[in-house]
C-alpha cells in the first residue's frame, strides 16, 4: 500500500515482460462489479435511446427548447463533452512533446476518454437538429441547387473543428495502440488472437517499423497539440461571435480552453481512480499522477475564477446596459438561474481549493469527490452561459424561463451511459495503460558488454 | 510470394548492449539484409541502424498539410464565389480571415491523414502475410532479435558466429524460400 500513497514516481516493474503481464491481466474474466457497472451504463444508454425515440416520434416539442431559448441542454451537453475531451489530447500530445514523465501512466486512458467524449459530443448537434437523418446538411457536398455552406459562420467552423479533432484524436489513439495490441495478440489464443492480429496490422517491432512509427507519432503529437487550443476556441466562437449579451466577449477562447482542460483533468481523476484500485495498477498509476492532475485543475480553476471575475469587471467597466444587466441578473440569487450560477462558482472556484493542501491532493477520496464536483460545476458553467443569456436577451417582452423536459434529461443521462459503456468496454479489451511507453521508463536489460560506439 | 533463395537466420538477445554489439559487428563485416526486432523503440538501436537519417514520413506530413491548406482555401473561396452571398455584416464574398479557421483545420487534417498514410507505407503495414517464425512473441515481450530473411548461403556460418559471439542466447536458421517477409 506504500506505493498507493507515495507522492513520488511509482516503482516500475523490473522487466519488460513483467510490465506486459501486469497490464494483460485486464483480459482475465471480468468481475461481478465490472458487469454491474456495465449494466448500469448500458441501461442509462438505452433509456437515452428511448427518450430520443420519443423525440423522433413526437417531434421537437417534447423538448422544452423554444423561443427565445433555442439552445438548451443539448448544446450545453455538447460543449460539456467536447471540453471533457480536451485533457486527453493535452496529456497525450502536449505532455508528450515536453517529455513529461507523469504522462506515461495515464495518457492511454485519457486518450480513450477523449475519443469517447468527442463521440458523445458529436451526438448532440445531430439530436438537436430534430430531423437527424438530414445531418449531412452540416457538411459541404455538391447539390443540384449549387447551395454551399456559409464558411463565414462560426457554426461551420465548429463542424470543421470538431470533425478534425475527432479524426486526429482517433488516429493518434489508434496509432499509439498498435504496438500494444500486438503484445495482446502474442499473449492470446484462437479467435481472440486473430482479432488482435487484425487490429495490430501485423506489427512486428522491426527497426524499420519503430523508426517510421516514432517519426509519425511525433508529428501526430505536433499536429494534435494546436488542436487542444483551437477546438475549444472555435466552440467558444459559436457564442462570442454572436451579438448576444453575456456571450460577445474576446475573453471567451482562453476562458473556454482553460475550462475544458479543467473539466477534462477532473474527469481523468474520476475515471482512473476507481480503475487503479479495481485493476491493481499501482505500479503504473499512483498518487503521483493524481497529484499532478490535481495541480493542473488548480491552475485552470484559478484561470476560470479570474475569467468569471473579469466578465463582471468588463460588464461594469463597459457601461453597456445590456452587458451589465445580464451579468448582474445571473448573479442574483433570487433570479431564475441564480442557483445555477452559485453551483458553478462553488464547484469550479471553491470546491478545488482544498487541493492547495498536499494532504488532500494526495488523498484518494478527496481527489475523487472533488473531481465529481468539478464535473458537475463545468456542466453548470455551460448551462449558465448558454441558457441565461438566451432566456434573458435584449427584449424583455421575449424573456422566458427554460427548464429541460424529462426527455432532455433522459438524453443527457443516455449520453453519460453511452460514454461509460464505450469506456468500460475499452478498459477490458485493450491496454488502458500504454505498455510500450511504460517499457521506455524501465532501464533496459544490459550485460555490460557494449562495444558499439 | 518471395523470390528469396537464401537462408533465414534468427538471433534472439536478452540484453540491449549485446544486440547493439551484434548490429555493430554485422555493419563492420559489411553484411546487409538484416532486420532488428525490439519490444520498444530504443533510440540506441535506431541511431546505430540509421546513423541519424530522418524518416521520410516528415515529407508526407508536409505534403498533407500543404494540400489540406490549399483544399481549405479552394473549398471556401470557390464555393462562396459560386454562391456569392453578401452578408449583412458587409464581409466581402471571399473573406480570408474567417476562412483561416477552415484552412487551419484542413491543414491539420491533411497533415494527420498523410502522416498516417506515410507511416503505413514506410512501416510496411498491414503485414498479415508475415513469417510466423519471425513474428516472435518473445520480441513483443522482453527480448530483442536480429533476423535475416534472405542471407546468402555462403555467409551462414559467418553470420551465425557473429550473432553467437555478440551474445545471442539463441541462433536458429532455416529455409527462407517459403516466406515473404519485407526487408529493411
Amino acid at each position: 500500500m506504500k506505493d498507493v500513497y507515495s507522492t513520488g514516481e511509482p516503482n516500475r516493474p523490473e522487466s519488460y515482460g513483467a510490465a506486459n503481464r501486469d497490464i494483460i491481466r485486464v483480459l482475465l474474466k471480468p468481475s461481478a462489479a465490472y458487469f454491474a457497472m456495465l449494466f448500469v451504463a448500458v441501461s442509462m444508454m438505452l433509456f437515452g435511446v428511448w427518450c430520443e425515440y420519443q423525440q423522433i416520434r413526437w417531434g421537437m416539442g417534447v423538448a422544452n427548447i423554444k423561443h427565445p431559448t433555442m439552445w438548451g441542454v443539448y448544446i450545453v451537453t455538447f460543449v460539456f463533452w467536447v471540453g471533457i475531451g480536451h485533457a486527453g489530447t493535452l496529456i497525450s500530445a502536449i505532455l508528450y512533446l515536453v517529455r513529461s514523465r507523469w504522462r506515461t501512466g495515464v495518457y492511454r486512458a485519457s486518450e480513450a476518454m477523449t475519443v469517447f467524449a468527442v463521440m458523445t459530443a458529436l451526438l448532440f448537434p445531430v439530436l438537436h437538429l430534430g430531423r437527424m437523418w438530414q445531418n449531412y446538411w452540416f457538411f459541404p457536398y455538391p447539390n443540384q441547387r449549387q447551395l454551399w455552406m456559409n464558411f463565414k459562420s462560426p457554426l461551420m467552423w465548429d463542424v470543421f473543428a470538431i470533425s478534425t479533432y475527432f479524426t486526429v484524436s482517433a488516429i493518434f489513439f489508434y496509432v499509439g495502440l498498435v504496438p500494444d495490441i500486438a503484445i495482446f495478440r502474442d499473449h492470446s489464443k484462437g479467435l481472440v488472437k486473430k482479432v488482435y492480429g487484425l487490429l495490430s496490422l501485423g506489427w512486428r517491432g522491426t527497426h524499420r517499423q519503430w523508426h517510421h512509427y516514432m517519426a509519425a507519432y511525433g508529428f501526430f503529437a505536433a499536429l494534435a497539440a494546436p488542436l487542444v487550443l483551437s477546438v475549444h476556441s472555435v466552440v467558444s466562437w459559436d457564442f462570442a461571435m454572436a451579438n448576444t449579451a453575456g456571450w460577445h466577449s474576446t475573453i471567451f477562447p482562453p476562458y473556454f480552453v482553460a475550462g475544458a482542460i479543467f473539466s477534462g483533468c477532473a474527469m481523468v481523476i474520476t475515471l482512473l481512480m476507481p480503475l487503479t484500485y479495481a485493476f491493481n495498477w499501482h505500479a503504473y498509476v499512483n498518487i503521483w499522477h493524481f497529484d499532478a492532475l490535481a495541480k493542473m485543475c488548480l491552475l485552470t480553476s484559478a484561470i476560470l475564477t479570474y475569467a468569471y471575475g473579469m466578465e463582471y469587471f468588463i460588464g461594469w467597466y463597459s457601461q453597456n446596459p445590456y452587458e451589465q444587466a445580464i451579468f448582474f441578473w445571473r448573479a442574483d440569487p433570487w433570479a431564475d438561474y441564480g442557483w445555477a450560477f452559485y453551483i458553478m462558482v462553488f464547484c469550479n472556484c471553491v470546491a478545488p481549493l482544498p487541493w492547495y493542501f498536499q494532504k488532500l491532493r494526495t488523498n484518494p477520496w478527496a481527489l475523487f469527490i472533488i473531481s465529481i464536483f468539478i464535473n458537475i460545476g463545468m456542466w453548470f458553467e455551460r448551462f449558465n452561459i448558454i441558457v441565461s443569456s438566451l432566456a434573458h436577451n435584449f427584449d424583455p417582452a421575449t424573456w422566458d424561463y427554460y427548464w429541460p423536459s424529462w426527455i432532455e434529461w433522459g438524453i443527457l443521462i443516455g449520453s453519460t451511459g453511452w460514454f461509460f459503456t464505450w469506456f468500460l468496454l475499452f478498459v477490458k479489451t485493450f491496454p488502458a495503460i500504454a505498455i510500450t511507453e511504460i517499457k521506455e521508463m524501465i532501464p533496459p536489460p544490459l550485460k555490460g558488454s557494449l562495444e558499439a560506439k | 510470394m518471395s523470390s528469396a533463395t537464401g537462408i533465414r537466420i534468427k538471433g534472439i538477445y536478452e540484453h540491449l548492449d549485446c544486440l547493439l554489439t551484434g548490429i555493430d559487428r554485422l555493419k563492420k563485416a559489411n553484411i546487409t539484409g538484416w532486420t532488428v526486432m525490439a519490444p520498444l523503440p530504443r533510440h540506441e538501436i535506431l541511431e546505430i541502424v540509421y546513423e541519424g537519417r530522418p524518416s521520410p514520413v516528415r515529407w508526407w506530413t508536409l505534403t498533407g498539410a500543404v494540400t489540406g491548406m490549399t483544399i481549405g482555401l479552394l473549398l471556401t473561396s470557390l464555393t462562396n464565389t459560386q454562391w456569392p452571398m453578401i452578408l449583412p455584416g458587409g464581409k466581402p464574398v471571399v473573406s480570408l480571415v474567417p476562412y483561416a479557421v477552415i484552412m487551419f483545420e484542413c491543414t491539420i487534417l491533411g497533415g494527420a491523414l498523410f502522416t498516417t498514410l506515410g507511416a503505413i507505407v514506410h512501416c510496411g503495414l498491414p503485414g498479415f502475410f508475415l513469417d510466423k517464425a519471425i513474428q516472435d512473441p518473445r520480441v513483443t515481450d522482453s527480448s530483442f532479435g536480429i533476423v535475416f530473411t534472405d542471407a546468402p548461403t555462403g555467409d551462414q556460418a559467418k553470420i551465425e558466429a557473429i550473432l553467437r559471439d555478440s551474445g545471442a542466447v539463441e541462433v536458429t536458421s532455416g529455409d527462407a524460400t517459403l516466406y515473404d517477409v519485407p526487408n529493411n
